[in-house]
């Protein structure tokens, strides 16, 4: 295996690494306000104090009350509480939800959950490129709906859904709207005193945080009901003790973001344009999610007829997700990019390039030249196929 | 978390699949199934495997078993494909057992490679 020296790092999505400031404000409250913050002695408050500046630090990112904030264990959580957490508390108006194929299993197992409960779920397909058509989804909401959840940036294809549009629908409607943010939160600028959503979810490490951190931001009014109990922290809506400093560390990530998402996405921009460019002419290469238009530190490919598992070896020392959960277990395609119509062929082979804050033209050069070379090889590789 | 699914001699023939390609008019054994492609191909001169080659659309263990395939066979005598049992590579390769029916689909295309061979043998002598 190659060494870290050699690693191409391009799976942004998936993780990034920890911003030296958020590195430093943690080590500072690990040292210096370790206490819990719900004792009631001076030390008790320093560390409550703490988790008071970071939820400020989050909230002035977002644009909402620092009340309005739970902490959650990360985006998984996050959308467990969401979910589940007003599905059962809002039975009255019925038992119908509204999602999309393209979700992350964070949010498409709850559902499934529910349906095993007897829950409604009607799961929307989007357009072949991943974007969810406003038409499509107001046709969908019914009297008896409860929930919409639909994310902002989709994890695998960079598709950005218009979260703003929505959530009018929504309000209009009296559907409550959940969005799943992970992916988004701190990359794009978010304002939700002008985007009309319910419940949002995120987590620190997509932004350069700590893991084990997320939150869920819960409008005023907004009926949730714990899924958790053992405890009065949080107005009881998620006990336990609060990770002080994974909590400093995510208000420090919130606030570094806050400063550099414009510049974050010029950068992006620039280096997925240089990296499409350099291997938009390889033979059959297609992109998956839009060409345009989604999020920029993303961008999905797929070359037909190139087995996905060989070519994620071939492609070592970089670092990128495929399209399959292929492992010696499993070949199971991408269901993402299975709803947007690919062959599980095609998924099979897809690859998703991540860009983050530290990625460098170097490293996008290099990232061209070994996926260009390991297409070539598998190619040369193969066998004509035997009629 | 996941251990590196690949040993060192996967990764080597992996790496270097110097027996990627084909044996111009040899003898052929072909397998397509359980998502992969192979193709074996081979020269024989007086009973004797004198070059083997191999195509492939398979994963990274199938790709380097058919190569170890054509390192063993090469100058050994063709009768032997027939005999092949892929018990030794599956060990050397630590193929994991989720993989046992791709193995053992390179093993039947090797032996009907070794059929080919035979067949073309008896043909020549005919």
């Amino acid at each position: 295996m190659p060494g870290d020296a050699d690693l191409i790092y391009l799976d942004y999505a998936a993780t990034t690494p920890l911003d030296p400031a958020v590195a430093a404000r943690m080590q500072s409250v690990q040292s210096r306000a370790y206490f819990n913050p719900s004792s009631n002695h001076i030390a008790g408050r320093r560390s409550a104090a703490v988790v008071q500046n970071a939820a400020e630090q989050v909230g002035a990112l977002l644009s909402v009350d620092p009340a309005s904030l739970v902490w959650t264990s990360g985006a998984t959580e996050a959308n467990n509480l969401a979910i589940m957490g007003t599905a059962k508390q809002r039975e009255h108006r019925g038992r119908h939800f509204v999602t999309m194929r393209t979700e992350h299993k964070a949010v498409v197992d709850v559902f499934r959950q529910l349906e095993k409960q007897g829950f409604e779920v009607t799961w929307l397909l989007p357009d072949a490129d991943g974007q969810l058509p406003h038409e499509r989804f107001e046709a969908a909401l019914r009297d008896d709906t409860q929930l919409a959840s639909i994310m902002h940036i989709n994890n695998e294809t960079g598709a950005v859904q218009d979260i703003a549009k929505l959530g009018v629908i929504c309000k209009e409607r009296g559907v409550l709207f959940h969005v799943d943010a992970a992916q988004s939160v701190g990359k794009v600028t978010i304002d939700l005193t002008t985007v009309p959503v319910d419940l949002l979810s995120l987590t620190a490490h997509k932004f350069y945080g700590p893991k084990g951190i997320g939150a869920l931001y819960v409008a005023k009014g907004t009926p949730l009901i714990p899924q958790m109990f053992g405890g009065g922290q949080q107005r009881r809506i998620r006990p336990g003790t609060l990770a002080v400093d994974l909590i400093a560390g995510l208000g420090e990530a919130a606030l570094v973001a806050a400063a550099s998402i414009d510049e974050d996405l010029r950068h992006l921009t620039a280096e997925r344009n240089r990296l499409l460019q350099g291997i938009r002419d390889i033979d059959g290469l297609q992109v998956n999610g839009p060409l345009h238009g989604g999020y920029p530190g993303i961008l999905n490919v797929f070359v037909a007829d190139i087995e996905g598992e060989s070519l994620l070896l071939a492609l070592e020392p970089l670092c990128v997700a495929t399209g399959s959960a292929c492992n010696s277990q499993s070949q199971e395609p991408s269901y993402v990019l299975r709803a947007l119509g690919r062959s599980d062929r095609e998924a099979q082979s897809a690859i998703r390039f991540s860009l983050g804050r530290n990625t460098s033209s170097e490293d996008i050069e290099r990232a061209v030249v070994v996926y260009r070379n390991a297409v070539e090889k598998l190619r040369n590789l193969a066998p004509e196929r035997v009629a | 978390m996941s251990a590196d699914p690949y040993n060192r001699t996967v990764r080597a023939y992996f790496a270097d699949t110097e027996h990627r390609g084909d044996v111009r008019d040899g003898a052929v054994g072909y397998f397509e199934d359980q998502g992969m492609r192979i193709r074996l191909s081979a020269e024989v001169k007086g009973g004797m495997i004198t070059r083997l080659a191999f195509r492939a659309w398979a994963c990274p263990h199938v790709i380097a078993a058919a190569e170890a395939v054509c390192r063993q066979f090469e100058g050994r005598s063709a009768s032997e494909l027939e005999q092949f049992a892929s018990g030794q590579i599956m060990q050397d390769l630590a193929v994991p057992v989720e993989k046992t029916g791709r193995i053992l689909a390179l093993e039947d295309t090797v032996r009907s490679l070794g059929q080919a061979v035979l067949d073309r043998l008896s043909t020549t002598q005919d």
